[in-house]
């Protein structure tokens, strides 16, 4: 039977290097109150990287819920003078970031060649 | 074939499922759907999946498919964190020709139990819904767990309001 490849409560985060200037992190799956800590635990780690610009891909999200928007904004706070990059196409995004004012916190990007690109 | 007493009409892509499936015959009122899970934050994704699956059939512009759906889950959510424990999660939604009313409700885990509504959640709850409204009523004496029915009640419109 087929099956989405993260079913409900399981978030799949992985870490790419394209460039010694960028950190990406991938995410994949619907981030709400079950699976928010791991977004935490894997955006600290995206913040602990020396890269000088730090990514976050969300294309493949299918949900984003207020514990993860809050995760989200924390981040971009912390990231302080590297601003936070975000992927994200995608309604089931881009509706909540919208909706709460949110996405003035970030810098979004329609797909990921555009944030990885050395303008600016 | 002609199904007696009913007049009939060609399916169109305009016309919603409820009105083509459903009697017309309770004005203001199209369905009410009751899902009842434990209480647990495990269940709430299926939660929004129905809150979505009903938006989408009644029409529902994406935007407030999506508001609702969120929504709900964020309603659940709260809920969730001040069930008691082994408790069920109640959540019914009625379908009316151009807004769904849910209504979802907990048994609290102690007797000061309540929805707080200083927190980010709660502002994104009252940003995504047309009305938004926290309850709770105290149980009677005796009942078992002794926990307040603690409750959230919103509405959200077909399409998105004029901003």
């Amino acid at each position: 039977m087929p099956r989405p490849t993260h079913g409900a409560g399981e978030l799949g985060v992985t870490f790419e290097r394209p460039d010694a200037r960028h950190t990406l992190l991938v995410v994949e799956g619907e981030i709400d109150t079950l699976t928010a800590g791991a977004l935490e635990r894997a955006l600290s780690g995206l913040l602990a990287e020396p890269a000088e610009v730090l990514v976050v891909d969300l294309t493949a999200v299918t949900f984003l819920a207020s514990s993860g928007l809050a995760v989200l904004i924390r981040t971009a706070n912390e990231a302080g003078e590297r601003r936070l990059r975000l992927v994200a196409a995608a309604r089931a995004v881009r509706r909540p970031m919208e909706i709460t004012g949110s996405d003035q916190l970030f810098d979004l990007y329609p797909d990921r060649a555009a944030a990885l690109s050395p303008s600016d | 074939m002609t199904v007696p007493g009913r007049t009939p009409r060609e399916e169109t892509g305009s016309v919603s499922d409820w009105d083509s499936h459903l009697p017309a015959d309770t004005p203001g009122e199209l369905a009410v759907v009751e899902v009842r899970t434990s209480a647990s934050a495990a269940l709430i994704p299926t939660i929004r999946a129905v809150a979505s699956d009903l938006a989408a059939r009644a029409d529902f512009d994406l935007d407030a498919i999506s508001d609702l759906r969120m929504a709900v889950d964020e309603a659940c959510a709260t809920l969730v964190d001040v069930a008691a424990p082994a408790t069920m999660l109640q959540c019914t939604f009625r379908v009316h020709p151009e807004h769904i009313e849910v209504h979802a409700h907990v048994r609290g885990g102690s007797a000061d139990a309540a929805v707080s509504t200083d927190t980010f959640g709660w502002r994104v709850l009252q940003t995504l819904a047309d009305n938004v409204e926290a309850l709770r009523q105290d149980s009677a004496d005796g009942a078992d767990p002794a926990g307040p029915t603690v409750g959230i009640r919103l509405d959200k419109h077909a399409g998105a309001p004029p901003r």
